[in-house]
This record gives structure tokens, C-alpha cells and sequence, in this order.
């Protein structure tokens, strides 16, 4: 509990003496912004598909509130209030790598590749990022404070990732050198939410014939020896009464039935995307986790969406030019179908009470749906889409901004402020001049 | 071994406190001349009419004298109110009565040992336990043969990949160590800027725990150890200054694992070798070396631990466990507390966790059988019978199997929970259990515990359906078949490990100044030659004891040649060499030995002397009362290290144990702190004469280790304190539980049989396990 009484936040700022003017500031700070009341959960989820997109179908042409999706984003239409399109901002880091490297090793970090050992198809050879990416230092910052600690920390979630370590298929680091594999395999990342709670369950469900085995083997031994074997028996009493305590308080014990069987396959990239975000659904619902990532394919990624009835590689259709209007075509349906998949999670969270507080789980999520390249053909690095989704950071939503070539970095250092993590700079200093770009409104 | 009545405490101390308390100093009635009565004559005199001789009460105090207070406080008690009446005990008194009634019976310890001797229902201990999971596991799979070959093989490719038909070479390395600067790696290997190596195999692990595993390279490396589908160390990104990769994994001892290495010189992705061959080509290293559990560094994995044959993978459940109860000398499962159970639980779920995700595999059955459901339930009772190592009867089938199967649409959770409640059942947690009455498949069991600590295996499984586990000659004779598994070894090495009370692998700091280049390293080496010492003695066909002791040679290599005086080429293996002929005796003098029972730069006659008593000599000491610091070197450079410890024990206090303890200790003066032969401390000659008392009085005078080591190779207490370790390591019961005539049959056995320790093994286990 607080030991400054106070009647409202005004007086309480006041108290600390913060005048008015750092208002905006302060109620990014979640400590501050509600002191003696419980503080809302916030969560982050950051959302990647690979290959750039097509600017003329992605882009709103307008700024402010009042803009219309284009194709590509228009599966976000019944979200468009909680919606925020960046346009504008770069990945202005540069060094060892090509773009494909940097544009996903970056992209979270904002911190050059290391010099190695991995070529890409032009540029210098590379190894990993140098620096942590947001989503693992927001975690770490969550982590630190009890009141938002959570069993996982944070999730990294996978769809279709190649199973090669490489430059190209991570983004999450815990730190310089070391990138987190995210968990494509639907079934792994079950085992890892609820295998524990299988586990008791199915231990329950035989302790009454491990009592019976221990009293036949009981009858049948010296009576002298039943000593150890009363003990015993006694010991797995406890643990039954241990079992049912816990089932009572852990509520990650109703765990979700998921489909059995499906196997990482390129055709069931849909299906597999889709319990991919149920299991993230639930994992916040229970509190098991406050940050996610969603990695779909890798950089470079060359998911062939035969659902959408197209047969070519997203990558190679990536390279197509401009002039190409198939391609084209073809690369926006691609982007919608991510979009829609946003547009799923989004729905999902928008569905699901927030467990013991306020509105929707989506109220309380910030998704951000992001890309190492800003356009396929061009490989640039420049306008690298942001598309944010839901009210986990406070951030004025409902808005198309146009901002003029700002290091991504600072849209880093905006999601850390958003938590409450006034951290000055991340990944390289030298973008971060400015400080966190201003989305509060 | 008869112990005498008034040091019966047996108790094992960790070396660290050893360190410091050794000196053993008894306070009461330590002043005063004359002829002092013990604390037993002044009981007998004062407390017998109404307590009983033993303890166990008489007319005027019935109940029998047991209970929890401390020495010191029994002593305080006494004073104050014993006898009833006015006159009490004196403090000096109280404090001999307390002593000796505390000792002989009041105490719970003294208690347990004064029970009669009994076969205890045990439950499997810690290493019974891992090696019976990654043996019941193993059993589903296909068993691999160790032959004799050791090292990798290694593959060499003169491209990035390893296709055959770039393949140049392909051998056996011994190690896995390698400098190729900037040239090829081998000859016939045109191109130094790109090439690759595998290497495929085994490694063997020496004990159970966690090993670091550790690869070094400038370059693209991936490491697999045990699961091939998985990569231990993935480092094909080879990114800024990072040239180490270390990852753990928890092994189970005395089995062998699969290991994979995969080298790449050159750029990974997108190949542009042109570029790249612009520059001069960069040097080019790699190295893998490990930390076994207890390790103090990581080193190059010795040879023997490596095989170039492909074994399958094991099992090993890294549940951690509290530790076996050693009170008495030998770890045993005769308690269990929560945390063992609790331990027992994540086992069982880490273990059925596991089988379910390789289900397929070890049960032969493909998810799209149309008869999986049937032949799901053949793969659990299979396991049942294999875990309790006996077949079921119809009544328990239905019980562990079929009623987990019943109705039930999900197969999968059957399977895991028939196997939880498989591995929670006592007739699997404990040894003896489950067998109502003795029969052949209890023979099995026995024999598989006492020799390897685990399951029996299948040819055991097989002779006891077969009826031939019956005879004493049958039983012998699988008992000898499985004597020279590598598993009776690996169960051999640690009750030397442990006789030798350095089975906690204990760090060797030593003093810099004095012993130049002695570090981490070095000690690590001096206790690889202790371990190959022990297993090309008793790992050999004579297997004889007395070469343990009386052995000159020692194990050097290269780096620890020089420090011993022994000339060999720098880069050179270990091998045996027989340095300073004449004094060296085996162990008792080995320098891992010698370095581990000493400070860090003088000698400790009185740990030495603690190991001879108590391991070889079998004698019980108690510990010292008091912690004393040893008189430091510095504070009377006048004295020997002899003199010193003679001056700080000579009180009679002291003396009680150190009588005993010093003159076995002072016999090995002639090897420094860290195992070197020496003939003077500090300009004064040592001197290394010896004595000891045997149990039946008779006193021995020795001069040297070798006087010494020939004194106790001959010495039929020695002897039998062996044959009784020994007894208590592979079978984990109280000898005298076999009959009071065991013992001394079994040590005339031993030197009737030209003291073979491999031999003795055989017939403890072919005596028990009969019920002899």
C-alpha cells in the first residue's frame, strides 16, 4: 500500500511534486498512473511476415483519424478505432549483412549485426544481432517487478520457421549473440503451457491404485518392513491432498483442447497460425506470459499460399518487379491474408474478458504487426510497415500517421516507455535522438 | 572386523570439516596424573545396579537408558542429579559416564547399531534408481556392444558439406583437438579456405550427473550428444568474437552415448568462395572438451571415454533427488522422506514424458496401426515386467495396464498413465518387494543390483523364466558373466572412488611458491591416473588387491612427468612408470592421493593416517571433540611436520585416537603435499618410521610406505575390513544380516583366491543372492 494518502491523482502528483506539465509523460507510467489501485496488465504481442509489401495497396493515403484501409489492410476495418498505421519509420541501422539479415536482426533490436561467417546475396557476410530485442527487454523489465511477473515471461511463437539456426530465421534475442528459437510446433508449445497440468491430472487419476498396490505389497512383506511402506502410504496422501489444492489455485489448469495431428506442412500453415494464436488467447487469459512474438516463416520466407490459390513462393514473388501486375496482385493478397490473421488475433482477444479487470484482453494488448523489408523488389529498409492493434500501451489509436524517415529505434524506446520503461536509448544511441516517438496523442 | 567397545562411532565426516577438526582432543579429565578410570569402569562402579550393565535397566530403574540428549548434556544431567541422594557424581565423572553410555546405548545411533542385523526392505537408492530408468528405457531399444576400439571416427570433406563423394579421409582420432592454422586440415585436401570434418561415435561417461560440454572454434561447428535430432550446440553462425559454446546435459554413468560433431571452414548461405579467396585464408581451430560432474575444469575428453562405434541413444531422468542416507559407510535406501517421493513423482512424469514423445520408436508401433490399441497395451505390460523384473500376474495386469486402456479413447494418455503408475509403484521403488516369496526372479534381481546396480537384463530375465537360476552353480555362473560387464566395473570404480574417500572430487589447492604449475589442470590429470591406475589393476584378469597396494608404477603423461621426476616427451599419453623404485606403494602413495591428504604446502600425517585407519584398516574413530587449527609451519620452523603434529597431540586426550592415527600417517612423511618423493623438510631428513596396534594387541613396527603397504597387503584385518566393504558397496545390506560366519568365509575365500577382487565380487553375489 501506499504510504501517500491522497484524494486523487492530480493531488498525488502534486505530492511528488510533478506539476502538470509532465502529465503526458507520467501516465505512460503505469506506477504512477494509478497508484493505490490495482495497475491494469499490459501486454505486447510483436507480429512478423516476411518479403516487404506492396506500398500502393498497404498504405492509407491519408494522415490523422479520418483514413481508409487499403487493400492489403482491409481485413482490419472492424478494429479500424484500435488500429494505428506508422508510416515512415526506418530501419536505419546499417553495418555487416544484407538487407534480408538486417531487416529481421535489427529490426527488434535496432543494433548492428556482428561480423561472420553467414552471406547473404550481396553485402558483406554477418553473424548475429549485438544487441537484446524489445520484446525480451520488456519482459526483463516485467520480470523484475513482482506484481507484473508471469510464469513465462514472455512467448515466442512460431509459424512454419525453418529448422535452421541462422541469421534469417530469428528475431528475439535474450542478448548480443544470443537469438531465442521461437516454437513452431503447435504441440511443443502446448506441452510447454499445460503438459505440467496434463500431468497432474493424469497422476490423479491413478493414486487409487497406487494406495491398493501399496497395500497388497504392505500384506505381503515382514512387519517389520511395513514401517517404511506406512510411511510411504502416508506420502502419497499428502501429495493427493497437494494435487487438489493446486488445482483449485492454478488457473491455467483449464487448459484448451487443440486439434491432434497437425503436421508442420506448408498447406496447414492456416491451421497451424490459428492454434498458434488460440494457445497465445489462452496463456494470457491464465497470466502465464505479458509478452509474445508471432514469427511467421523467417526472412526470406517462402511460404507458398496454395489456400489463396497461389503456387509461387512468396520470396520469389518478392523480386518481381513493380511493372508485374500479378505479382503484385498476388503479394497483396499474401499481406491481406497476414492482415487477416491480425484481424483474427485481434477478434480473439476482443472476445475474451480481461480476467479480473477491465474490458477485453485487447484493451489491454498492444499487437504490433511488423516486416524486415519496407518493399520486396527494392529490398529496402526504409517505411518498414508497422501496423499496431488494441489498447496495451495507451497509445492514441484510431490514427494514420506519416512520420518523415524516423529511426525504428524510437518506436523501440516508445513500446519500453509505453510499459513504464523510460529507458533513454536501445540499440544503437546514435537513432535515438528525440527520444520515443509521440503516439500518446 | 571386531571393533573395540569404546570407538564404535562410525560416522563419515566431509573432508572440509576434516580439515580443520581432525585434531581429536577430549576435554573431560584431561588433567591429573595417575592411573584414570574410563567412563566405562566408573559406570560399571556407580550406575550398573540400578541401570543394567547395558543399559537396558534393572530393580531400582527399569526402563532402559535411551533417548536424544546430547554428550553434553547427558554429562550436565548427570552431575546434577545423579545418583539420587545428596552426594552427586563428580563433574569430571559425568562427563566419562556421559561419554561411554552415550556411545553404547543411550543415543539413536547407538541404538541402531545395537539391533539385530536384518535384510531391510530398501528402496532402490539415487544410482539404482537413474541407472534402473535409463536401463528400463535402454531395454526398447537396440542394445550396442563397446568394443575395444577407442576415439572418433573422423570424416574429412574438401568441401562445405559432406557429400561422399568429396570425402579425403576418413580415420580414427583419439582426441578431439586440433590446430590447423591456415593451411588444409589434411593432406589431400587441396583447399585451405573451405573444408569440413565430421566426427561420429560414442562418449562414454564415467559418472552420473551433469556434463558441460565445450567446443571451441574460430569457425561453423553443431555438436549432437546422445539425441541426434537435436542439436546440443548449434553454432553454424559463426558471429562477432564468440569462439566458445558450452551447453549441459545430464548423462547417467558407465553407459555410452552417441556424439556427432560437424566442422565447416568457409562461409555459410549464399557461397561466394571468390571474395573470400581474395584474402589469405584464416586459421583454423577446433576442440571438444567436457566437465564431468565434480570437475573442476574442463579438459580435452580422454581417449577412453571415446568410441568411433554409433551406440543408441539413452535415457537419463534429471529429476534431482535428495541424497542416500551414508551414515553408516554405504549408501542404502532403508528411509524415505517427501522430498523422495516428490523426487519419485518428477521422475515418473520426466520419464513417461519422455517415452511419449518417442513412443513410436520404442514401442515398434506406428500411429496409423490399425491394432495400436492391443499392441500399445503389449508395449506397457512389457514395461511393467521389466520395471518390477518379474512377469504379471493376470490380476495385476488388469490392474497396471488393461484398466488404464478400458473405454478409454485416447491412447496416448492410457500409455502415460499405465507407465506413472508403473514407475510409482513400490514393486518398482523398492528391491525386495513385489516378491511374495523367494524365487528365481529374486535371484535376478539380486544379482543385477548387487553387480550393476540396476534391472536385470534380459539374458538374466530369460535364465530365471528358464529355471536356470536355481542351482548355487547356475547363479554363480551368471553372477561371473556378469562380473566382466563394463556395468560391474562402473560399480567397482566407485567403491574404490569412495574407499579411497574421493568420491566428492575434492578441489587441490596448493601453494603456488612450492609448487609451481600445480593447478586445476594438474590435479584434474593426477586424478585421471589414479582412475586408470584402479581400472588396470583391478579391471584386469588377476584383479589382485595387493597390487593395489604394493604397485610401483604410476600413470604420468606428459604435462605431469616432469613434476615427478619421470622423463618423457611433452606431448606424450598416460602411461605407467615406475618412479622412485622402492618407495612407491600403489595407492596409498598415489599422488592424487597423497595431494588430496595434505595442506597446501606441507603433508597432513593426520588425514593420511585417518585413511588408513578407517578405510584400510577398517577402525572406527570418532570424531574430534573440538575443531583445532593445525600449528602453522611458519609459527616453529624449528619442527618438522611430524614434530609439529606430534607436539599438538600428545595430550592423553589426544592420544586416545592419535595413537592410532599418527604413526600410520607419519609412515607416509616421504611424500610431499603434492605426492613427490621427498627426503628432507625445511634441511631436516624425514623420518618415516611407522607403527600400529593390531586389534588383537599385537604391535607392528614399519619403516616407509612400502613396509607399510606390505604390512596391510599381509594383514588379516585389512583384509577383512576390505571383504566387508566391499559386502556393504554391492549389496547394500548389513553383512552380519548373512549369518555370523559370512564375513570370515568370505575373507578366506579372498586369500585362498589370490586376493581377486573381481572374483570376491562373484561370490558375494552368488551367496546372497542364494540366501546362503
Amino acid at each position: 500500500m501506499s504510504l501517500i494518502h491522497t484524494n486523487t491523482r492530480r493531488e498525488f502528483l502534486r505530492g511528488l511534486g510533478l506539476g502538470a506539465a509532465v502529465l503526458p509523460f507520467v501516465t505512460g507510467l503505469p506506477s504512477l498512473a494509478s497508484p493505490g489501485a490495482p495497475r491494469r496488465k499490459q501486454r505486447l504481442v510483436i507480429m512478423f511476415s516476411p518479403d516487404g509489401v506492396v506500398p500502393p495497396t498497404f498504405w492509407p493515403t491519408e494522415e490523422g483519424e479520418t483514413f481508409t484501409f487499403k487493400e492489403s489492410l482491409s481485413p482490419l476495418e472492424p478494429f479500424k478505432k484500435q488500429t494505428l498505421v506508422l508510416h515512415g519509420v526506418c530501419d536505419r541501422v546499417r553495418g555487416d549483412g544484407d538487407s534480408h539479415m538486417r531487416g529481421i536482426g535489427c529490426l527488434l533490436t535496432g543494433a548492428e549485426l556482428f561480423p561472420g561467417n553467414v552471406q547473404g546475396g550481396s553485402d558483406t557476410p554477418a553473424g548475429w544481432s549485438s544487441g537484446i530485442s524489445i520484446d525480451q527487454e520488456v519482459k526483463n523489465f516485467l520480470q523484475k517487478d513482482p506484481a507484473t511477473r508471469t510464469r513465462f515471461g514472455s512467448l515466442e511463437f512460431g509459424v512454419m520457421v525453418p529448422d535452421r539456426a541462422d541469421t534469417w530465421t530469428r528475431m528475439s534475442y535474450v542478448g548480443p549473440n544470443k537469438p531465442i528459437a521461437p516454437i513452431d510446433n503447435p504441440y511443443q508449445m502446448f506441452n510447454k503451457l499445460y503438459g505440467r497440468a496434463k500431468d497432474q491430472q493424469n497422476l490423479k487419476s491413478v493414486l487409487d491404485d497406487l494406495k491398493e498396490d501399496l497395500a497388497k505389497v504392505r500384506s505381503s512383506v515382514a512387519p517389520a518392513d511395513r514401517r517404511i511402506l506406512d510411511e510411504h502410504t502416508s506420502l502419497v496422501r499428502q501429495m493427493e491432498a497437494d494435487l487438489k489444492a493446486n488445482v483449485t489455485k492454478d488457473p491455467g489448469h483449464a487448459f484448451p483442447e487443440i486439434e491432434p495431428g497437425v503436421r508442420e506442412d506448408n498447406d496447414n500453415m492456416p491451421k497451424i497460425s490459428k492454434l498458434q494464436m488460440d494457445m497465445m488467447v489462452s496463456s494470457f487469459a491464465a497470466d502465464f506470459t505479458r509478452v509474445a512474438t508471432l514469427q511467421y516463416t523467417n526472412s526470406v520466407g517462402q511460404p507458398r499460399m496454395k489456400w489463396l490459390g497461389i503456387n509461387e513462393g512468396q520470396h520469389d514473388l518478392s523480386h518481381e518487379p513493380d511493372t508485374n501486375k500479378d505479382a503484385q496482385d498476388k503479394l497483396t493478397r499474401i499481406n491481406k491474408w497476414y492482415c487477416g490473421e491480425l484481424a483474427y488475433l485481434a477478434k480473439r482477444l476482443a472476445e475474451t474478458p480481461e480476467p479480473g479487470g477491465v474490458g477485453s484482453l485487447l484493451d489491454n494488448t498492444l499487437i504490433v504487426w511488423t516486416n524486415e523489408l519496407g518493399k520486396g523488389n527494392s529490398h529496402t529498409l526504409d517505411n518498414i510497415p508497422f501496423v499496431m492493434v488494441g489498447g496495451g500501451l495507451d497509445f492514441k489509436m484510431g490514427r494514420s500517421l506519416k512520420f518523415q524517415r524516423v529511426p525504428h529505434n524510437r518506436l523501440l524506446l516508445s513500446m519500453a516507455h509505453g510499459f513504464g520503461h523510460r529507458i533513454e536509448r536501445f540499440g544503437n544511441a546514435d537513432f535515438c535522438g528525440q527520444g520515443p516517438l509521440p503516439l500518446t496523442g | 572386523m571386531k571393533t573395540p567397545a569404546s570407538i564404535p562411532l562410525r560416522q563419515t565426516i566431509p573432508v572440509a570439516a576434516v580439515l580443520i577438526s581432525l585434531m581429536a582432543l577430549i576435554v573431560a579429565g584431561a588433567s591429573g596424573g595417575g592411573q584414570k578410570p574410563t567412563g566405562e569402569q566408573v559406570y560399571r562402579k556407580q550406575c550398573a545396579s540400578c541401570h543394567g550393565a547395558k543399559g537396558e535397566g534393572a530393580k531400582g530403574y527399569p526402563k532402559p537408558l535411551a533417548g536424544t540428549l546430547s554428550e553434553g548434556q547427558l554429562a550436565v544431567f548427570i552431575a546434577k542429579s545423579m545418583p539420587p541422594g545428596p552426594r552427586k557424581c563428580s563433574t569430571a565423572d559425568s562427563r566419562l559416564v556421559a561419554g561411554f553410555i552415550h556411545e553404547a546405548f543411550y543415543s539413536p545411533l547407538a541404538q541402531e547399531r545395537k539391533r539385530p542385523a536384518r535384510v531391510e526392505l530398501s528402496r532402490l537408492t539415487v544410482r539404482q534408481y537413474r541407472n534402473a530408468l535409463a536401463d528400463l528405457v535402454g531395454s526398447f531399444r537396440a542394445v550396442g556392444h563397446q568394443d575395444d576400439r577407442r576415439g572418433l571416427r573422423g570424416e574429412y570433406f574438401k568441401a562445405n558439406q559432406f557429400r561422399p563423394a568429396d570425402r579425403v579421409v576418413d580415420r580414427i582420432d583419439p582426441q578431439l583437438r586440433f590446430e590447423f592454422g591456415a593451411a588444409a586440415a589434411v593432406p589431400g585436401q587441396p583447399d585451405p579456405y573451405q573444408f569440413s570434418i565430421r566426427w561420429i561415435g560414442s562418449v562414454i561417461a564415467p559418472d552420473t550427473g551433469e556434463y558441460e560440454f565445450t567446443i571451441k572454434t574460430d569457425h561453423e561447428v553443431r555438436l549432437w550428444v546422445n539425441d541426434l535430432n537435436r542439436r546440443l550446440i548449434d553454432a553454424t553462425v559463426k558471429s562477432g568474437k564468440d569462439n566458445e559454446y558450452r551447453a549441459s546435459l545430464y548423462l547417467v554413468g558407465g553407459r555410452a552415448y552417441p556424439l556427432r560433431v560437424e566442422f565447416g571452414k568457409g562461409v555459410t548461405g549464399v557461397n561466394n568462395l571468390e571474395v573470400l579467396k581474395k584474402k589469405p585464408a584464416l586459421p583454423a581451430t577446433v576442440v571438444l572438451e567436457w566437465k564431468p560432474p565434480g570437475a573442476l575444469v574442463s579438459s580435452g575428453i580422454p581417449t577412453r571415454c571415446l568410441a568411433p562405434s554409433f551406440f543408441a541413444e539413452g535415457y537419463s531422468v534429471s529429476a534431482p533427488f535428495p541424497p542416500d542416507d551414508r551414515s553408516i559407510g554405504y549408501e542404502r535406501g532403508t528411509t524415505i522422506s517427501k522430498a523422495w517421493e516428490e523426487a519419485t513423482t518428477e521422475g515418473a512424469i520426466e520419464t513417461t514424458g519422455y517415452i511419449a514423445a518417442h513412443l513410436a520408436e520404442l514401442s515398434g508401433v506406428k500411429d496409423a496401426d490399425p491394432d495400436r490399441e492391443k499392441s500399445l497395451r503389449v508395449f506397457c505390460r512389457k514395461f511393467a515386467e521389466r520395471a518390477f523384473r518379474r512377469p504379471l500376474t493376470a490380476e495385476m495386469e488388469q490392474s497396471f495396464v488393461g484398466s488404464h486402456f478400458d473405454g478409454s479413447k485416447d491412447l496416448d494418455t492410457s500409455v502415460k498413465r499405465s507407465l506413472l503408475l508403473v514407475l510409482k509403484s513400490p514393486r518398482f521403488l523398492y528391491r525386495e518387494a513385489g516378491a511374495a516369496s523367494r524365487d528365481a526372479y529374486d535371484v535376478a534381481s539380486k544379482l543385477s543390483f548387487g553387480l550393476w546396480d540396476t534391472l536385470p537384463d534380459q539374458a538374466l530375465l530369460r535364465a530365471a523364466a528358464a529355471g536356470e537360476l536355481q542351482t548355487s552353480e547356475q547363479i554363480s555362473q551368471q553372477a561371473a558373466r556378469m562380473a566382466s560387464d563394463p556395468r560391474a566395473w562402473t560399480k567397482l570404480r566407485e567403491f574404490f572412488l569412495q574407499w579411497l574417500k574421493v568420491d566428492a572430487h575434492p578441489e587441490l589447492p596448493k601453494d603456488a611458491k612450492r609448487f609451481p604449475g600445480f593447478d586445476a589442470s594438474v590435479a584434474e590429470d593426477l586424478r585421471t591416473s589414479l582412475e586408470l591406475f584402479l581400472e588396470r589393476t583391478v579391471w584386469s584378469d588377476k584383479s589382485d588387491y595387493r597390487e593395489l597396494l604394493l604397485s610401483d608404477s604410476v600413470f604420468v603423461n606428459g604435462k605431469l612427468a616432469p613434476m615427478y621426476g619421470a622423463s618423457l616427451p611433452a606431448d606424450s599419453g598416460f602411461q605407467p612408470v615406475a618412479i622412485n623404485p622402492g618407495e612407491r606403494a600403489g595407492v596409498l602413495t598415489h599422488p592424487y592421493i597423497m595431494s588430496t591428504f595434505a595442506y597446501q604446502s606441507g603433508s597432513s600425517p593426520i588425514h593420511r593416517g585417518v585413511l588408513l585407519a578407517r578405510s584400510v584398516m577398517g577402525r572406527t574413530l570418532r570424531p574430534p571433540k573440538e575443531a583445532i587449527v593445525p600449528l602453522s609451519a611458519e609459527l616453529r620452523p624449528d619442527l618438522t611436520t611430524r614434530q609439529r603434529v606430534a607436539l599438538q597431540t600428545k595430550s592423553e586426550a589426544c592420544m586416545s585416537c592419535h595413537d592410532l592415527i599418527n604413526p600410520l600417517g607419519f609412515s607416509l612423511e616421504k611424500f610431499d603435499a603434492i605426492g613427490r618423493f621427498q627426503t628432507s623438510e625445511n634441511g631436516k631428513p624425514v623420518v618415516a618410521t611407522g607403527s600400529y596396534v593390531t586389534t588383537s594387541g599385537k604391535s607392528v613396527k614399519f619403516t616407509g610406505a612400502k613396509d607399510l603397504a606390505e604390512f596391510v597387503a599381509g594383514s588379516q584385518e585389512a583384509h577383512s575390513a576390505f571383504v566387508e566393504r566391499l559386502f556393504h558397496h554391492l549389496v547394500k545390506q548389513p553383512v552380519r544380516a548373512y549369518g555370523p560366519k559370512t564375513l570370515a568365509d568370505l575373507t578366506r575365500y579372498f586369500q585362498a583366491n589370490e586376493f581377486s577382487i573381481r572374483k570376491l565380487m562373484v561370490e558375494i553375489m552368488a551367496r546372497t543372492a542364494s540366501g546362503v
